[in-house]
């Protein structure tokens, strides 16, 4: 499973990142650092990267299930 | 309820209604018993998508989570000019909440680094100081307003060390945001009070600028003085402009906090099992701010101005039109949220819009999240067990500003 980051809808709220902390950077601004980026999901934390993206109130990111 | 008749000649707002279109008449500023507010959004969400509103002039509103997301998410059409939907025409214009966007980004880049998560946490012990202190010196009471003894306090003494000023003058800030939302609300009686509170807080920012303004260098963990060695176009900001974002942050930041902060201590003081497994599973506590930012949304709506002639969900907006994005109906929609009405404390996939969305997205919001934490994990440390101590219901004031309790008694034994 893969998680997409539109990089024009996140607006750093941070949900993503302090749900899903051990697969997610913020940068220096609060933007998810993966904006506008694909980032691979390693299986033991598919859980937490689902809650990430069900958080994220701008629906910038998509489920790329495999 | 009908609609006014129009003004002879010309063609209102209200001629444009489409019959699919329920009209109501709804002025949310009166106080009410506590919890009313979700409960009228909740009747006009199920109710119908979009509603015409007579009050005022008039305007739209959307009731669900798609429709309040999709105004945020579209400045281009609903424009930030005015975000008060009985007020077309404001004679102020804040900045950055009624900058609409591409420019609004200069001033949002400007600031956005000193509340971002890692600013924010560099200031986290001095929370837990606060806090700390606060709850101690409260304990040995055995009762308190929740309030005004602890919530607004709180987050001011925060806001203050974070900008770089004096945490004491809180002091003079908790009087100045009362007095100020005492008058909010259009109580002609406090209209006096509310305009001397304002001029306070302008004067103590003058003050503190012009403390500032002949220094060659900028100071460190200074917000006033980052902002006074700052441009925006290559110009610097000004003094004008400086005095308005610092006169904003103080109004959306302390009263807003403290009536988040108010809303999630009623519910634990009146739910003993959440209380008991916050304790026991500390790592819940965000999550449960989350929760009491969703289920307990302070804005009862949020404003904006239509900004080009657009047919949203059945309705002919037209420029200038206002319309009202029910953000209370949105986070309690039963189409995106199982249990809607329910506290749940390991909620997952929250994606509650209490802190807005879009280019809006609240400046805050970070820090809010970690005065609320923080504020929770220090009270129930000292004060595990309280009750709401009150034989009368409690009140909030309406959400024609934003909604607060208007008082939270509560007591809690005092071991010997
Ligand atoms: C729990 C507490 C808070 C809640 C529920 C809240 C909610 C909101 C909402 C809904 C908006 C969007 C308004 C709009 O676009 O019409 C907003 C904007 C804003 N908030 Fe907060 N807020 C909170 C705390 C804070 C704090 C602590 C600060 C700073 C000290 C702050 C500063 C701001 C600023 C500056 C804006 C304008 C942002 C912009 O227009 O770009 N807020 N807030
Ligand atoms: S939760 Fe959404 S908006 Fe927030 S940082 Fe993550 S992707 Fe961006």
């Amino acid at each position: 499973m893969k998680l997409e980051f539109d990089a024009n809808l996140c607006r750093g709220h941070g949900r993503c990142y302090t749900l899903a902390e051990d697969l997610l950077e913020e940068d220096d601004e609060g933007y998810v650092t993966a904006r506008g980026q694909i980032v691979d999901v390693p299986p033991d934390q598919v859980e937490d990267a689902r809650n990430a993206a069900g958080s994220c109130p701008e629906r910038a990111i998509t489920i790329l299930e495999d | 309820m009908t609609v006014t008749d129009p003004a002879p000649g010309g063609e209102t707002i209200a001629d444009r209604v489409p019959s699919g279109c329920p009209v109501v008449h709804l002025d949310a500023s009166p106080p009410l018993e506590a919890g009313s507010h979700w409960q009228k959004a909740n009747e006009l969400r199920e109710t119908s998508p979009v509603f015409f509103n007579t009050h005022a002039q008039g305007y739209w509103m959307f009731t669900r989570y798609d429709e309040v997301r999709e105004m945020y998410q579209h400045p281009e059409i609903f424009s930030s000019e005015s975000i008060t939907p009985w007020e077309p025409e404001p004679v102020y214009r804040f900045v950055p909440t009624q900058i609409d966007p591409p420019e609004h980004s200069k001033y949002r880049q400007l600031v956005s680094r000193w509340f971002a998560p890692n600013a924010v946490k560099r200031i986290e012990p001095q929370a837990h100081e606060v806090a700390r202190r606060l709850v101690t010196e409260l304990a040995p009471r055995g009762e308190c307003d929740v309030i005004t003894d602890f919530a607004m306090r709180l987050p001011t003494e925060v806001f203050l060390a974070l900008i770089g000023v004096p945490q004491a003058d809180a002091d003079l800030f908790v009087p100045w945001v009362e007095d100020f939302f005492a008058g909010f609300g259009g109580d002609l009686a406090q209209q006096e009070a509310m305009g001397a509170a304002l001029g306070g807080i302008r004067q103590y920012w003058v003050d503190v600028l012009a403390a500032r303004q002949d220094d060659t260098e900028e100071r460190e963990h200074d917000f006033v003085s980052m902002l006074l060695h700052s441009t925006v176009d290559g110009e610097p900001l000004g003094d004008a402009l400086i005095l308005d974002i610092l006169t904003v942050l103080v109004l959306a930041g302390l009263d807003t906090t403290r009536g988040q902060l108010g809303y999630l201590f009623r519910h634990l003081a009146e739910n003993p099992a959440d209380r008991r497994r916050l304790i026991e599973e500390p790592q819940l506590i965000p999550s449960a701010v989350e929760e009491s930012l969703r289920l307990y949304t302070i804005i009862f709506g949020d404003g904006r101005k239509v900004a080009q002639d657009t047919e949203f969900h059945g309705c002919p907006l037209s420029k200038g039109d206002m319309v009202y994005g029910l953000v209370s109906g949105a986070n309690r929609d039963p189409r995106v949220y199982d249990r809607p009405d329910e506290f749940i404390v390991d909620r997952r996939s929250n994606n509650h819009l209490g802190f807005a969305g879009g280019p809006h997205r609240c400046l805050g919001a970070h820090l809010a999240r970690m005065v609320m934490k923080v504020a929770v994990e220090e009270w129930l440390a000292v004060v595990p067990d309280f009750r709401i101590a009150s034989d009368t219901p409690l009140m909030e004031r309406g959400g024609g500003a934003m909604m607060a309790l208007l008082s939270l008694p509560v007591s809690w034994e005092v071991s010997a």
